[in-house]
């Protein structure tokens, strides 16, 4: 039967008592080694998966995590950011859709790209297995965001909160979304153009953060309503989180809004030092998986680079990072302690039975005010109305 | 059809045609086809995330009944008109300069210098030059002149006009000056020796005949202007939202077609109304020729004559 040498053995037979057994096939594999090497260049032992088109969000791609494993996968990545998640749909909607291998969804967006849109590709769970039960937070394997009709669709590479960013140096921590409307605030506040992580938020700002994402339409122009005020005090919609760590580092904003904890690690390399505080009024929590859409072309690379992606390795470094939190228990103990406490991981059932992972209003209902009509309401709210 | 036959048979013509034929043909695949099948989708429905080909006049209604969508309007309008105007205004002089006073073109690649840098990296310039701390409000504190920063200066229409008038400005200089060069010296001689005061060599001489580039260069900023919402976005602040932006939302973010469409083909008719009033108004004002001008191709008025 043919067998390989492994590291382990390779080591155990170097440390270990040498065996005549051990010796011969030691001094076998040696000199195969040693007459075959010569004729394979180094590159040429690590896979080649070539170029791979991903479309991420900035900061999301995971190419410092993952540097060493796409080196040596030979993947290199063509990344386009993501300013917004409807980036996603227009690149990859339409009737010309664009060649991508990999692209990110939070988990609101499942149904739209999933069964409407239908833009997603299932996932064969044989070539992902860092994605396994054993390894995977219970919340994030196999749930509805990411896994139906039996088959995976998406695996979730990240999730955190959503909340206020502030610059403490110019304005005081603001307990209550309701502090913002202080006149200390008034035009230091930037939205960032994100439906996903303001719409809960301006709901329950409204007192219909229960019903989220289930309002009527009399509801929805009550949401809006109640936001006018905090429209008032702000100064511009920022395009993109991007566009945000600009407004900080130029001094011309002094909070955002709603968007990313993780901005800080972001204005910090403007050397503008911002922290996130979680309101009174609470977080929105928010997760973006991976997924294959049906354009891909480099399935091999896709692959490789989500199972890459999930590792515990990949997970700790990349929560270190971007100050959000791991789906892979296994990357909890390669954390460091501030990192680790961003989130009781000893607890995450509880987590997310508090603050659910909010959905997008429904794409079509006679019922309720659908996605159209909040999209719709939301430009004529930055328009003023 | 006899007419273009007979086109074809004169070796002038044939040329002629056959050299426009690719930019014809460009513009015909990849702007009036695009351009008719918005007309069509405009019409279409949008249910359920999907697109429903059918003829229902709900989006151009709804569109039109949006006061956001008015006022975004109007706010996109007058950005352009101001862009349009002082882009065209700033630009007239020097292209007067580099036609009739100097023989040198560095004047021109001076203003043409700005294209080597890119849209946006021109916009986020400017929002280091007008931002709170930026280029000008620090030169006023430090000088004393103001003891708090000009917030007006950003995040302000200003701030979208100034930023579209720096990009716009080397286009409305060369459509200038390729109308100036039509205007020779013997023109502005002619007026002269008639006892024409400056005023009226540029009222009844030099507007006349550049006219088509005057309002070539207004129109061709107005436009752009108007329909951008990039610059708007970036350095316009809470009063930045323009139309544009409200039609890219529809396509990007909601995916519905047929209303984004609509809004296209709405703001395409105040385009069209806006040039066919600047060309009105030009001619109202005897500043553009019309058809007197031209006896050749106006038979009847000729032999009025």
């Amino acid at each position: 039967m043919k067998h390989t040498w492994t590291c382990e053995e390779i080591k155990a037979t170097a440390i270990g008592k040498p065996t005549r057994r051990g010796l011969l096939k030691g001094g076998a594999a040696a000199m195969t080694g040693g007459f075959v090497a010569p004729f394979f260049s180094g590159p040429a032992q690590a896979e080649s998966l070539g170029k791979m088109n991903l479309l991420a969000w900035e900061g999301f791609a995971f190419q410092e995590p993952l540097k060493d494993y796409l080196a040596a996968k030979g993947i290199t990545l063509n990344i386009s950011t993501i300013a917004t998640q409807d980036d996603v749909q227009a690149r990859l909607g339409g009737s010309t859709p664009t060649v991508i291998d990999v692209s990110s969804y939070n988990q609101g967006y499942s149904e739209l790209y999933g069964r409407i849109l239908n833009i997603m590709q299932p996932l064969d769970e044989a070539r992902v297995p860092n994605y396994n039960e054993a390894d995977i937070f219970p919340e994030f394997f196999h749930k509805p965001a990411w896994y139906w009709e039996g088959k995976l669709y998406g695996v979730v590479m990240g999730w955190g909160i959503n909340t206020i960013v502030y610059d403490p140096a110019k304005v005081p921590e603001p307990k209550s979304y309701t502090d913002l409307l202080k006149a200390e605030y008034t035009g230091k506040i930037a939205f960032v153009d994100d439906p996903l992580a303001n719409w809960p938020i301006f709901a329950r700002l409204s007192g219909l953060g229960a019903k989220y994402p289930n309002v009527s339409k009399d509801e929805l122009a009550k949401v809006f309503e109640a936001m006018a005020p905090y429209r008032d005090q702000s100064k511009t919609f920022a395009a993109s989180i991007g566009d945000v760590t600009n407004l900080f580092g130029s001094g011309e904003i002094a909070v955002m809004f709603c968007g990313w904890s993780g901005l800080p690690t972001e204005t910090i390399k403007q050397k503008v030092e911002t922290r996130y505080v979680i309101p009174a009024e609470g977080g929105a929590v928010w997760s973006d998986a991976f997924f294959i859409p049906k354009t891909a072309t480099n399935l091999d690379a896709a692959y490789a680079y989500i199972d890459g992606i999930i590792s515990p390795e990949a997970q700790a470094k990349h929560a270190a990072n971007t100050l959000s939190g791991t789906i892979n228990k296994k990357a909890v103990a390669l954390m460091d302690d501030a990192t680790r406490n961003l989130f009781d991981y000893n607890n995450l059932a509880d987590l997310f039975a508090k603050s659910p992972l909010p959905n997008i209003p429904p794409i079509k209902s006679d019922e309720f005010a659908t996605f159209d009509d909040w999209t719709k309401a939301y430009a004529d709210f930055k328009a003023g109305f | 059809m006899e007419k273009l036959k007979a086109a074809f048979a004169d070796r002038r013509e044939r040329s002629g045609f056959l050299l426009a034929a690719p930019a014809f043909l460009f513009l015909v695949a990849l702007f009036i086809v695009p351009s008719f099948l918005l007309f069509i989708a405009s019409f279409w429905q949008f249910d359920n995330a999907t697109i429903v080909p059918t003829f229902t006049l709900s989006n151009y209604l709804e569109a039109l009944s949006r006061r956001a969508v008015l006022y975004s309007t109007l706010t996109a309008l007058k950005i352009g008109f101001w862009s349009g105007l002082i882009s065209t205004v700033l630009s007239f002089p020097v292209a007067w300069y580099i036609a009739f006073k100097t023989r040198s073109n560095v004047l021109l690649y001076l203003v043409l210098l700005s294209w080597f840098s890119s849209y946006l990296v021109r916009i986020f310039a400017w929002r280091t030059i007008l931002g709170t701390q930026g280029i000008i409000n620090s030169a006023l504190m430090s000088a004393g002149l103001i003891d708090k920063p000009l917030e007006f200066l950003i995040f302000s229409p200003l701030a979208v006009i100034v930023t579209l008038v720096h990009i716009f400005v080397p286009f409305t200089l060369l459509l200038l000056l390729s109308a100036l060069r039509n205007v020779t010296p013997d023109h502005l001689d002619a007026c002269r020796d008639l006892g024409g005061t400056r005023f009226d060599i540029l009222r009844k001489v030099v507007f006349p005949i550049a006219y088509k580039g005057i309002i070539g260069s207004f129109l061709f900023t107005f436009i752009l202007s108007a329909g951008d919402f990039i610059t708007p976005q970036l350095l316009g602040g809470r009063s930045g939202m323009t139309v544009g932006f409200m039609i890219s939302n529809e396509f990007r973010v909601s995916g519905n077609w047929p209303a984004g469409a609509a809004m296209a083909i709405l703001l395409l008719i105040v385009f069209l109304a806006a040039s066919a009033l600047t060309t009105r108004l030009f001619r109202l004002l005897r500043l553009a020729p019309g058809v007197r001008y031209h006896p050749l191709q106006n038979p009847a008025s000729a032999s009025r004559r």
